[in-house]
């Protein structure tokens, strides 16, 4: 049968339209679409980096050193543990990269042993007899933590890079130690090497009590060993109600000191002692849990290295009940009070915080450093106006090869066959762009030769359904029956000499990366739905011809 | 009706294709041969994706490039061998520098970069002991911000928890010789940055490390191998073991002259070329499926048929078809190749390549192999059996 039924003409125009409606916010004017949905916005092509021009980097994260550097504070720690069981022994050692090794001094105290290492950390595997204890992380906790590393340098990267949220840099985690960062529109990488490097500089002040008891947000005269810091929450108020003040702030070269902010703009500050207490860099971590008693309030609790932890000890037993800041690059994000000496080696910060908040602290607190030591494996970088002439030859390029195609169907199968051809094309065109948009996938250099070669290929099909019509018209068939059984036979040809070069497309889209897997995307996507327009599409307009013209013979 | 449609060749054609299949057979086995001699003996022309190494695309601010001058003098910077050549039109070129060892050279131009970025006062050396860290001194004392400057310089990243601690001016870098090896690479793009930054633009850059190098060139063989298997088993599983075969063997040959056009031309393989590669893989098959699919046919419905000729057949019934699809595609490829840029020259040609000998391939080699592997034994005998007689 050539004629479709009454619902596949339906089901083909919706479809068609459906492309129509989201290939279309590609080319409306940028007005019109703040009026419309959100989600119809989106469907929208994005460049590749090759395209708009940009910088892409793929940064591998050293996650070796970092757990040399978690099994060396372990060793720290169970070495300080057996001495406060008065286990002795003989040695603790790093086994490099795999465990840590305790040899004891006497085999008989190994149950001791073994208790004071379950009090460091009762998750440890444990192997090892008579008098060696050999002691290693459970691969689950191994995996575990290196996706905590990999997940919190992306957190870390996103807020050094993109301070103003304005780049939309897409950053993510690629295999099992490597992040892929694009950042569009930016050619200089120094900048932006000295932006990754750019470290969030955290640190712990005491805070001036006796200052801070007078009352005044901003007193004219200060001691010279303090000096005032403005509080986040201070900020964010004075971001909402003078945005005027908040937007000098940012811009202001040379930058505002946090005293001049202060004193200027008048936001809620504090004295602080300029000494520090406990840098950033000797925080371990920092997370978000819930009190053990007293109904569970959330709170954070952080933790710091050997040293951190003795300078910590040492400055909290001197200031009970004194406040004690933790200030974030200019701001103090928090300032709880000293309940008591915290020589654990690390410490909890209580106060009135949602879930929410305590997990946004936690992540400004981790945020001093990035957890591992990223190394550049690959850059590339694509300045906007090799982008702009890469746009410009691969459109002259796309239109120059549609318009060949189209004269070639025009001349080989006449204005009616050719036509209707070339018409499919153009809307197969359409469903990829369609396609593209809805997946939000990135049109790049290759994907436009990607687009090219759909142009050649999709009316190959066609090729082949006419073929057939010419042989069954010469076999003496009818027009109607021509054309049917053209396109009945045609069919097994169409779709198995498609699907292989589908395979092929497939597997380079599981191959390749970037531009690559651009032009897999648009010719695997344009060879899927031109078998819809090359049959279905092209049937429908040549079965409304026959009937509407009912011609004795085929112009073919 | 403005104009009648025109039959790109006349219908009912009689060549006889099959009869040069030995013609065929040797000039296609020393088109291979060669290639992959070639391939051997010249080695490809691998890209920064596959050999590592860095790639700058430049722009002469004034005038037209020069490239003996520039040759020159990137040859003498110690950043190992150096290719130029001009890129889409006279005043831009393209500069690949080999990919780079994490030897000492590389730490001296390190130093280089860092007294021309930082001033003179900065110096990089060696670390002790055989392990790849470097020492950054500085010319006065060392604080967490002008450390931080100094290596993003360097082109160094996130080395934070290496930040120098206490009165110091010296910084030691831990690095491995691995991570060592991938960081020159960026140290190569610096010092050529800073040669010729005064006369050229700098339009894009490229920097592979060995590491990523050597894993692009594994998953594009394992990619190639799994799309050329993939193809025919896909082929045998929809027609005949021979079909498969024949379907494979046509495909090893348009890969593998494919990669002699490469050798022959000194064009670029990069990723874009592998791409070409794969989708030649798959397209010069649509042919080839064509053919078969109506060998199939004809031969359920002329049983008496010996095999030549049924293939003869088939093929000149196929013949408009297979021209057309190939015509089709052959135009939109020409319009990549002279309007496409610079960037997919490779690709382009390439793939223009690949249309032309699937198209022979799909006639000479897929049907051809179809004899020789005696697809239904019986009527090949009677093929041959006439042959004979009409030579006696």
């Amino acid at each position: 049968m050539l004629n479709l039924q009454r619902w596949q003409t339906i089901v083909v125009i919706a479809f068609t339209a459906l492309a129509v409606l989201f290939a279309l916010p590609n080319v409306l004017p940028a007005g019109l679409l703040d009026h419309l949905p959100g989600w119809y916005q989106q469907s929208r092509i994005n460049l590749g980096l090759d395209l708009r021009g940009g910088a892409h980097f793929l940064l591998e994260a050293d996650l070796r050193s970092v757990l040399n550097e978690r099994l060396t504070n372990l060793s720290d720690s169970v070495r300080a543990e057996l001495r406060k069981s008065q286990v002795g022994f003989k040695d603790v050692t790093v086994d490099n990269g795999r465990a840590v090794v305790v040899t004891l001094r006497d085999e008989a105290q190994r149950a001791k042993a073994l208790e004071a290492i379950r009090a460091v950390d009762p998750s440890l595997a444990v192997s090892g007899s008579g008098d060696v204890i050999q002691l290693a992380y459970s691969d689950q906790d191994l995996f575990r933590r290196k996706k905590e590393v990999i997940d919190q340098s992306i957190e870390i990267l996103r807020r050094r890079v993109d301070e103003t949220g304005t780049i939309e840099p897409t950053i993510v985690r690629q295999g099992d130690d490597r992040i892929l960062l694009q950042m569009p529109g930016i050619k200089d990488t120094t900048d932006l090497k000295r932006k990754i490097n750019q470290t969030a500089k955290l640190t712990f002040h005491l805070v001036n009590e006796d200052i801070a008891a007078a009352g005044s947000n901003a007193p004219a005269t200060l001691p010279p060993t303090t000096s005032l810091v403005p509080t986040r929450e201070g900020m964010q108020q004075l971001r909402a109600t003078n945005p005027k003040a908040w937007d000098e702030i940012q811009n202001a070269n040379p930058k505002l000191s946090p005293e001049q902010i202060c004193r200027r703009f008048q936001p809620q500050c504090l004295p602080v002692f300029k000494r520090v207490v406990v840098g950033g860099e000797d925080l371990d971590d920092a997370k978000a849990t819930f009190e053990q008693q007293q109904g569970g309030r959330p709170i954070i609790s952080f933790t710091f290295n050997a040293a951190g932890g003795r300078a910590f000890c040492a400055a909290t037993r001197a200031n009970i009940q004194k406040r004690l800041a933790i200030q974030l690059d200019n701001e103090i994000i928090s300032a709880p009070v000293v309940q008591s000496a915290i020589c654990g080696g690390g410490g909890i910060i209580t106060g009135s915080f949602t879930t929410q908040q305590t997990q946004e602290q936690a992540l400004l607190l981790r945020s001093g450093a990035l957890p591992a030591t990223l190394s550049i494996i690959e850059e590339r970088t694509v300045g906007a106006d090799l982008g702009a002439d890469a746009i410009h030859s691969g459109t002259i390029a796309a239109m120059v090869g549609t318009a060949l195609v189209i004269l070639f169907m025009l001349a080989v199968y006449g204005p009616l066959f050719g036509g209707f051809a070339s018409l499919a094309m153009m809307v197969n065109m359409l469903l990829v762009f369609a396609g593209m948009s809805v997946l939000g996938a990135s049109l790049t250099l290759p994907g436009i030769a990607g687009l090219v070669l759909t142009v050649g290929m999709s009316v190959d099909s066609n090729v082949l359904i006419y073929e057939r019509v010419r042989e069954e018209k010469e076999n003496g068939r009818s027009p109607f029956s021509a054309l049917a059984t053209g396109y009945e036979r045609a069919l097994t040809a169409v779709i198995d000499s498609n699907l292989t070069a589908l395979i092929a497309g497939v597997l380079l889209f599981g191959f390749g990366s970037g531009p690559i897997r651009g032009f897999a995307t648009s010719l695997t996507l344009g060879l899927l739905t031109h078998l819809f327009t090359a049959t279905i599409f092209t049937r429908m307009l040549l079965s409304t011809w026959v009937r509407w013209r009912r011609p004795t013979e085929l112009p073919i | 009706m403005l104009w009648r449609p025109h039959h790109l060749i006349r219908a009912h054609t009689k060549f006889d294709f099959l009869g040069k299949r030995r013609i065929a057979l040797v000039v296609s086995t020393a088109i291979n041969v060669l290639s992959l001699l070639g391939a051997f003996v010249f080695g490809l022309n691998f890209g920064i994706d596959f050999e590592g190494g860095i790639a700058v695309q430049v722009r002469a601010k004034e005038g037209t490039i020069h490239l003996d001058e520039l040759r020159s003098t990137l040859g003498a910077l110690g950043i190992g061998e150096v290719s130029l050549q001009e890129f889409g039109d006279a005043s831009t070129a393209l500069i690949r520098v080999q990919r780079q060892e994490g030897n000492a050279q590389c730490v001296a131009n390190a130093d280089r970069v860092m007294k021309h970025r930082a001033g003179d006062g900065w110096s990089v050396k060696p670390g002790p002991g055989d392990t790849g860290d470097v020492e950054f001194t500085a010319p006065g004392g060392l604080d967490a911000a002008n450390w931080r400057d100094a290596v993003s310089r360097a082109g160094l990243t996130a080395q934070e928890r290496q930040l120098p601690r206490g009165n110091t001016n010296i910084a030691r870098i831990d690095m491995t010789h691995d991570q060592r090896a991938e960081w020159c690479q960026q140290v190569a793009i610096k010092l050529v940055e800073d040669t010729i930054g005064d006369k050229y633009d700098f339009r894009g850059t490229e920097s592979v490390g060995p590491k990523i190098g050597a894993e692009l060139m594994h998953s594009g063989v394992i990619a190639v191998i799994a799309t050329l298997c993939a193809i025919a088993i896909y082929v045998w599983f929809r027609f005949e073991w021979q079909f498969g075969v024949g379907a494979l063997i046509a495909l090893l040959h348009d890969v593998i002259s494919t990669l002699g056009l490469f050798v022959l031309l000194r064009l670029d393989f990069s990723l874009t070329a592998l791409a070409a590669l794969l989708t030649i893989a798959g397209y010069s098959i649509n042919d080839t499926v064509v053919i078969f699919d109506r060998v199939r046919e004809n031969m359920r419905r002329y049983k008496k048929m010996g095999l030549v000729e049924l293939l003869n057949f088939s093929i000149n019934e196929t013949l408009a078809r297979t021209l057309m699809t190939s015509g089709t595609v052959f135009v939109a490829v020409l319009a990549l190749v002279l309007f496409g840029g610079p960037v997919l020259y490779s690709f382009s040609i390439a793939m223009l390549w690949g249309v032309i000998v699937g198209t022979y391939s799909s006639i000479w080699i897929a049907s051809a192999s179809l004899v020789y592997l005696k697809l239904r034994p019986e009527q090949l005998r009677t093929s041959e059996e006439k042959g004979e007689k009409a030579k006696a």
